[in-house]
């Protein structure tokens, strides 16, 4: 099967200023998203994000490199009719009603009038708008925007759908409602490419990500092989018995009343400390080990560049 | 071609919103209907000032409508950003360009007939006649809309309102003084700066070819070729300026 | 992975069937812009050979007066006065317009309302309305008006003086125009000369002599000294040859023929003396003429 996404060595530089200063902002850039699966591209801010999602949607001129969309040229019409785009903070025709504007771009699909009206209906129910489809698009809140921009990005029934930042600024319920269509996409076969700062969310969802940092790839790979099932320490909280009994064995982060929260680093000090509770009659509060999460990955692939 | 039609479509909504264009059309209807006042000052024929005054508002106003409206619109989108869904659909840049041209041909076609009635209705109030050759002025006005149009689009790829604005009003302003620059030609002594100054005449725009009022008014006779050169011509210039958009449009970044 | 997206075209790297690099459309595009400007290049210089006819009667429909003007131009006034004159210049020197002189005083007039200390107008507008016009009487309006509005300008009355002087030869006139120049801190010491020639060009040679010796005692410099008392011999001359030739002709009418010698006027009664020159030379007596000239140029003394 094709990459859905392939971008091998992309360059790309600015001319900013009064006085013109080259500014590189995609150093080189390569990745491969393949089909069917949920793609997250992350990375600092000013990383170069939007930038190469810019690129790859032919909004910008790569200075160098080669992009292909399913296999095509990326600026192909064949390319360009199979996906779908919704950008960050988007902002549409405020005049249109919701179903005025999600027939415009129907029409530069060329849509048939009857598939127009199904595929629309279809849209808005999925992205729980039905309602507000007659309402002018000024009037939407930012969610509501969101989501209209989510139903637009898939009038054309794409096999791939980028999202620059989709969970940017929703509430929680909203945030998970957008999660679960993503993944739907994925059980109808859709590939989905997102960039987000959320790390959480691209945890819950992703298959495989990709971290920018400078322009550059620092860190692609499957979501389970990076993040490794390693516990990094455990945190106890333990009640009933003084914080300098677990000297040696724990670092002491805080004390609160009679309770002591500790930070144990090796597994063989954890059984140490529970067998100290016991004899010494304290109580055990809670226990919970702590793995390495992308946030971890993500602070030490960032602070390493 | 459907697609360039949707956009013309958006266009044209969007453009008829604006009240910047409500506001030039007021003007003009009350410069149109000023003329009949005006008529009351002079001695002599009246209705020569009320045609005159008409048909001088429809041309101002017309060509401010083009130029404001013109200059705004793909900025909007560029500054908006509605522009990258947009463009990131199976579209050429092309046919963006050309889609945003005929939506504001359209609005533009529209408020012209308005002021157009309301011109004739005044010129029939005092001659008890429809004059029809005011139709073939208004028609290459509107002609001449049609390019100013192209001029603001083109500007408006690249540069903000303001200063689109100022450079396709000044392309109107040397489009009206083309007459002078072939005065100068002909008291230049021959060389190198006389053959250079005529290529600059012959390629810089001539908008009083699509000038007939003062004609129109005094039922002057009109060389039947001239129409049809006039027209071709407005129909060249403004196909020249468009694919000059276009290849400006095409190279852009949006960043 | 679902069925749904099987599509032919995976998997293969395909060509799409019209690939139109990015390069050719790029040189399609620049063809089709040299195309289009090569056509209406064209057009412009077959539609200028056609000739389209200008209004008869007026080329100038409408001639607001220069008071609207000035509150129509919103403060803007002494750009529109500059750009008017500008258009007046080209408009008087196109020859196809055969109507142009109609409304030339008027036109003028709208500049000098717009901008009335402008003072080229003024001498133009009255420079064309005498060379091409053939309208003096519109000159002496525009070079009146500059007047009424600048009376500090000498140029103004000289340019009038120097028209009356020397194309209409209307020398009362330009004697009016002189001394109202004269009058003008500023004016130069020659418009004096000029107004005494015309006064004596006018006939009256006492007030002409009068106003020569004026400007002699006033002389500022030995140059103008010598040009007043060579005008002061001239008038002189003129008065006198005058008489003489009065009593000559009384002479003959008389004897039926010239004298041989100018003493036999006194002789016979009609002369008190015989006038010397100012120099106290003799005047120059040709018997066979009659005629009486000085024995030199006034003007080479």
């Amino acid at each position: 099967m094709a990459d859905a996404v392939r971008i091998e060595n992309l360059r790309k530089s600015f001319r900013l200023g009064f006085i013109p200063k080259t500014r590189e902002i995609l150093k080189d850039i390569s990745f491969a998203v393949k089909e069917g699966e949920i793609f997250g591209y992350l990375g600092p801010n000013g990383a170069g994000k939007t930038t190469t999602i810019k690129c790859l949607l032919g909004l910008i001129h790569p200075d160098a490199g080669e992009i292909s969309i399913l296999g095509q040229p990326h600026f192909s019409y064949h390319a360009r009719e199979r996906l779908g785009f919704l950008p960050e903070n988007p902002y549409f025709y405020d005049y249109l009603t919701g179903s005025e504007f999600l027939a415009f771009y129907a029409d530069l699909f060329g849509l048939g009038r009857v598939e127009k009206a199904a595929r629309i209906a279809g849209l808005l129910k999925l992205v729980g708008m039905e309602r507000a489809a007659g309402l002018q698009l000024r009037k939407y809140s930012r969610g509501m925007l969101q989501r209209i921009g989510l139903a637009q990005a898939l009038i054309n029934d794409p096999r791939l759908v980028i999202l620059d930042e989709p969970l940017g600024g929703m509430d929680p319920l909203g945030r998970k409602e957008i999660r679960d269509i993503i993944v739907r996409f994925r059980q109808e076969g859709k590939t989905v490419l997102f960039t987000s700062h959320i790390l959480q969310d691209i945890e819950m969802i992703c298959d495989h990500v990709a971290i920018i940092v400078g322009g550059r790839v620092v860190r692609q790979g499957a979501l389970q092989d990076l993040v490794s099932e390693k516990v990094l320490f455990t945190e106890m909280t333990v009640a009933g018995l003084p914080p300098e009994a677990f000297h040696g064995l724990g670092e002491n982060v805080s004390v609160q009343g009679d309770k002591v929260l500790l930070k144990v680093y090796e597994e063989g000090r954890v059984e140490a400390i529970l067998s100290l509770v016991h004899d010494r009659r304290g109580r055990l509060v809670s226990l919970s080990p702590r793995t390495e999460t992308l946030e971890d990955i993500f602070v030490e692939t960032v602070s390493k560049q | 071609m459907r697609k360039i039609a949707a956009i013309a479509g958006i266009t044209f909504k969007e453009a008829k919103r604006d009240r910047v264009l409500y506001l030039l059309f007021f003007f003009a209807a009350v410069c149109i209907v000023a003329a009949r006042v005006l008529a009351i000052l002079t001695v002599g024929d009246r209705v020569k000032i009320i045609k005159d005054v008409g048909l001088a508002s429809i041309s101002v106003f017309g060509i401010l409508m083009a130029v404001l409206i013109g200059t705004s619109l793909v900025y909007k989108e560029i500054d908006k950003k509605t522009i990258f869904t947009l463009l990131s659909k199976p579209l050429h840049r092309a046919q963006f360009i050309l889609g945003k041209f005929l939506g504001l041909v359209l609005t533009l076609f529209i408020m012209t007939l308005f002021m157009s009635v309301i011109f004739l209705a005044l010129v029939y109030a005092h001659t008890f006649r429809i004059e029809w050759p005011m139709l073939v002025a208004i028609g290459y006005i509107f002609l001449e809309m049609v390019l100013v149009t192209a001029v603001a689009v083109f500007f408006s790829t690249f540069s903000t309102p303001i200063l689109s604005s100022i450079f396709s009003l000044s392309f109107v302003l040397i489009g009206h003084l083309s007459w002078g620059l072939e005065l100068l030609i002909r008291k230049m002594r021959a060389g190198f700066g006389k053959s250079l100054a005529r290529v600059l005449y012959v390629f810089l725009p001539d908008l009083e070819n699509f000038n007939f009022k003062t004609e129109v008014v005094h039922g002057l006779p009109i060389p039947s070729s001239i129409f049809l050169y006039s027209f071709l011509y407005g129909l060249c210039y403004t196909a020249f300026i468009l694919g000059l958009a276009v290849l400006v449009f095409r190279r852009r970044d949006f960043i | 992975m679902s069925g749904r997206y099987d599509d032919p075209a995976d998997g293969q790297d395909m060509k799409p069937k019209i690939r139109i690099s990015k390069g050719v459309a790029t040189l399609l595009l620049v063809a089709f812009l040299v195309a289009t400007s090569g056509a209406f290049a064209a057009l412009k210089v077959r539609t200028d050979k056609i000739v389209r006819r200008k209004v008869p009667g007026s080329s100038i429909i409408y001639l607001p007066s220069g008071k609207f003007l000035k509150y129509a131009t919103f403060g803007y006034s002494a750009l529109a006065a500059d750009l008017i004159y500008l258009w007046s210049i080209q408009y008087y020197s196109t020859p196809t317009i055969d109507d142009r002189f109609d409304h030339l005083a008027h036109i003028f007039s709208i500049i000098a309302e717009l901008d009335p200390r402008y003072v080229d107008p003024y001498e133009v507008g009255a420079l064309i309305a005498i060379q091409e016009a053939h309208d003096p009487e519109a000159a002496f309006k525009i070079l009146d008006l500059g007047l009424e509005k600048n009376p500090d300008q000498w140029v103004f009355p000289f340019d009038a003086g120097h028209i009356a002087l020397m194309q209409l030869k209307d020398y009362p006139l330009a004697e009016k125009y002189f001394k109202i120049c004269m009058a003008i801190p500023g004016a130069p010491d020659f418009v004096q000369r000029l107004y005494a020639n015309a006064i004596y060009k006018k006939g009256d040679l006492k007030t002409s002599w009068d106003t020569w010796l004026q400007i002699y005692k006033t002389a500022p410099d030995e140059r103008t000294k010598k040009i007043a008392e060579n005008h002061l011999y001239n008038v002189k001359a003129t008065i006198d040859t005058g008489m003489l030739k009065e009593a000559l002709r009384a002479y003959r009418d008389r004897t039926g023929r010239f004298p041989d010698s100018l003493g036999r006027l006194v002789q016979a009664g009609l002369l008190k003396d015989i006038p010397k020159d100012l120099d106290g030379k003799d005047y120059v007596y040709d018997p066979g003429t009659g005629n009486v000239t000085t024995v030199i140029s006034p003007w080479k003394r």
